[in-house]
């Protein structure tokens, strides 16, 4: 019998990776366990004659499964539940009092993904300009749930090639009472600098990423909105 | 010859004024080791118009067994060339000769439906004496009828049958019976009838028709007024099937306790997430849209689990940045769905949301309630199946029967086992053991292993009657 993500054979290759991740960025970025098929999605997205139907179609796949671990790292307690045929499950549930923040414009791309997990989570949004000449970037908006304080925030931003955006934002989330503790990056595409500089920035911020590539897709956006 | 009474030979499912044979379910028609238990082959030989297709169908009619093929030799005469379809127009060509007769493909055609192979059968067109462009699908039969003038001529059809029955109707009536059937019934003139009949239809019957009456086990005189003999000849078919067939269900979910877990299982990992997700849909509280959306969440998460299990190669491609990019893509791109219905047919939305513009069989199984055997109803093919990669759906398996069922078929439209792919939501441990050791090279993919199965054949802990919860239809009061 072979289970999935970490023992199963096709994805050992990668488990030496995996250690090396941990030690590089810290305990609290994960990649997500890659298999054949991650690898597939990742190809078609960085490949330049993909179809932008095609695009869209397997970006919404790899979101998905972005989210699903996403959701992984929110915290859980054990509970029993009896089952149609009167037996007893032992399971688990998920507390209350989460929330979506998408940076604008691609993380919106994300939060289809996370409606199709939890139906009618609330979501926030950030809109952060960066300088073309400084590649300083700027908040111009943000809008949250009034009790975000309370939350745990998901922030979903596909690509990171320098940190700064994300970085921004999750100023602007500690400033509005969000613990550091209480985030989770739910991210695509990540250069290993970016990732150092967003580990650094905040240590106790959770991570999740798919790939860590020395050169990241910035055509994501365009392709996927479809404004190239 | 032998112009029966319609212009295509294709009917396999007779429909008689009080029943229609192939619309109950069929028992399963292999071992509890998924391998083939060959059906009945019954051969009816008999001169022409003696009563062959009418003898068929008592035995038929009286069998009451469904899933019953009458395969007729009409259907594989040869095409007419330009010169034999005149001298046909003039009643010269001799319909009655072996040589009329396609054995090179007749005798393929039969040996597939032996080892219970689906087979495509011709349609003859009887007016321009050519086959018709499609075929016509046989599959599934428990016995099968062999009919036709020169049904014992061959030796190795002969082989074949396990049970011969001659059709002997006196010869003046045959003459009278093809008379009123031509002249009457085809508008043919007297002439042309009766200068085929003693050219042709009566030198075959004497050359190679009646000497093959020699290998009969059972010669039926009077056609099928005969009362007696069919009733004799449905009680030893009946005997023959108690002997071959056995009951699979019970036998399976038995077997194997304790064995540790076959290699060809694929268990998604148990995250935080999936087990979660469980504990929504095992919850007899969860309401309705709650237990779908949590469904469907976790059959995506198995689904794209399934397809990582696929072969891939490696692949560079270009990317906008300038840079060459290290990939893989899939190595087939030929995949369908299957589910098995009602509960499968809940994983193909999720199967149509991660593969573009797939293809979707289907098949219907059903647990006969008065036996606990599992039985096929219906099934729906890609034509070309047996070139695909096949995920197999349902939503649960308890014992295996149902699944072993739907492999068995696919097995039988030629899709090489290990390109099956079994894909479900939770299964038995005896369930997993199972197909398994029945299929060792079929992936099992799931998303939890329960340890039992109660006496209603479901898993435990388990989900319930996942189709019933599902689609709303729980009987009103627990049975």
């Amino acid at each position: 019998m072979s289970r999935g993500g970490g023992d199963c054979p096709a994805n050992g290759i990668l488990d030496d990776f995996k250690y090396d991740v941990h030690d590089e960025y810290g305990p609290n970025l994960k990649v997500l366990p890659t298999n054949h098929e991650v690898k597939e999605l990742q190809t078609i997205l960085r490949d330049r004659n993909t179809s932008r139907s095609d695009f869209k179609f397997y970006a919404d796949r790899l979101i998905r499964l972005v989210v699903e671990e996403s959701l992984n790292q929110l915290p859980f307690s054990k509970c029993t539940v009896t089952t149609p045929t009167g037996a007893i499950y032992n399971g688990l549930k998920y507390e209350r009092g989460n929330c979506g923040v998408s940076i604008v414009r691609s993380g919106e791309a994300m939060e289809q993904g996370l409606r199709d997990c939890c139906r009618s989570i609330r979501i926030g949004k950030i809109l952060v300009e960066s300088d073309a000449e400084t590649h300083e970037a700027r908040v111009v908006y943000a809008r949250f749930p009034e009790d975000i304080a309370g939350r745990k925030v998901l922030l979903m931003y596909p690509i990171m090639s320098t940190g700064n955006t994300v970085i921004q934002s999750v100023t602007v989330l500690k400033e509005h009472n969000v613990l550091e503790e209480n985030i989770i990056l739910s991210n695509l595409f990540s250069t290993p600098f970016a990732a150092k500089a967003v580990v650094h920035a905040f240590p106790l911020m959770k991570i999740l990423t798919s790939e860590l590539h020395p050169v990241a897709p910035n055509h994501f956006g365009q392709k996927y909105f479809g404004t190239d | 010859m032998t112009k029966s009474s319609k212009n295509t030979s294709s009917e396999s499912v007779l429909r008689s004024h009080t029943r229609t044979i192939y619309t109950a379910g069929r028992p399963p028609w292999y071992n509890s080791a998924g391998q083939q238990v060959e059906p009945f082959v019954i051969g009816i030989c008999g001169g022409s118009a003696s009563g062959k297709t009418t003898v068929a169908t008592k035995i038929i009619e009286s069998l009451n067994v469904p899933w019953v093929t009458l395969l007729s030799m009409d259907s594989f005469y040869k095409v007419l060339n330009e010169k034999q379809h005149e001298m046909a127009a003039r009643a010269e060509y001799n319909f009655d000769h072996p040589d009329a007769f396609d054995f090179d493909l007749l005798i393929p055609t039969l040996q597939r439906l032996k080892v219970g192979k689906k087979v495509e059968v011709p349609i003859y067109n009887f007016v321009t004496h050519s086959r018709e462009s499609k075929t016509k699908t046989m599959y599934g039969a428990n016995v099968v009828i062999f009919e036709g003038i020169l049904a014992f001529y061959n030796a190795e059809v002969l082989k074949m049958l396990d049970m011969k029955l001659f059709v002997d109707t006196d010869a003046d009536i045959r003459l009278l019976r093809r008379l009123r059937r031509d002249i009457c019934e085809r508008a043919r003139d007297l002439d042309g009838v009766l200068k085929q009949y003693c050219n042709m239809v009566k030198p075959a019957f004497y050359h190679y028709i009646a000497p093959s009456m020699a290998h009969a086990d059972i010669i039926v005189p009077r056609g099928g007024e005969n009362t007696v003999a069919i009733e004799l000849i449905v009680h030893h078919v009946h005997t023959q099937l108690t002997l071959r067939g056995f009951k699979v269900r019970e036998k399976l979910a038995n077997a194997y306790l304790g064995q540790p877990m076959p290699d060809s299982l694929h268990l998604l990992t148990a995250t935080p997430q999936v087990k979660g997700l469980h504990t929504f849909i095992r919850n007899r509280e969860t309401p309705r849209d709650e237990f779908i959306f949590y469904s469907k969440r976790l059959i995506r998460l198995v689904i794209e689990f399934a397809l990582s299990l696929l072969p891939f190669k490696d692949l560079v491609v270009e990317t906008p940045q300038n840079v060459l990019y290290q990939g893989k893509r899939c190595a087939t791109d030929k995949i369908c769905g299957v589910s098995i219905l009602r509960a499968g047919e809940t994983m193909e939305q999720a199967v149509c949301d991660v593969c573009k513009d797939i293809r979707i069989g289907k098949i219907l199984i059903q647990t006969n309630l008065a036996t606990g055997e599992p039985e096929l109803y219906y099934l729906r093919l890609p034509k070309d199946i047996k070139d695909y990669l096949v995920i197999l759906m349902d939503a649960t398996v308890a014992t295996g029967a149902a699944a072993m069922m739907a492999i068995r078929v696919l097995l039988d439209h030629d899709v090489p086992e290990e390109n099956i792919v079994l894909v479900s939501l939770l299964m038995a441990e005896s369930g997993v053991h199972t197909i398994a050791y029945a299929f060792p090279q079929v992936r099992i993919v799931t998303s939890a292993v329960d340890p039992e199965i109660n006496e209603k054949f479901y898993v435990l802990p388990g989900i319930g009657n996942f189709g019933d919860r599902y689609f709303g239809t729980e009987p009103s009061e627990e049975a």
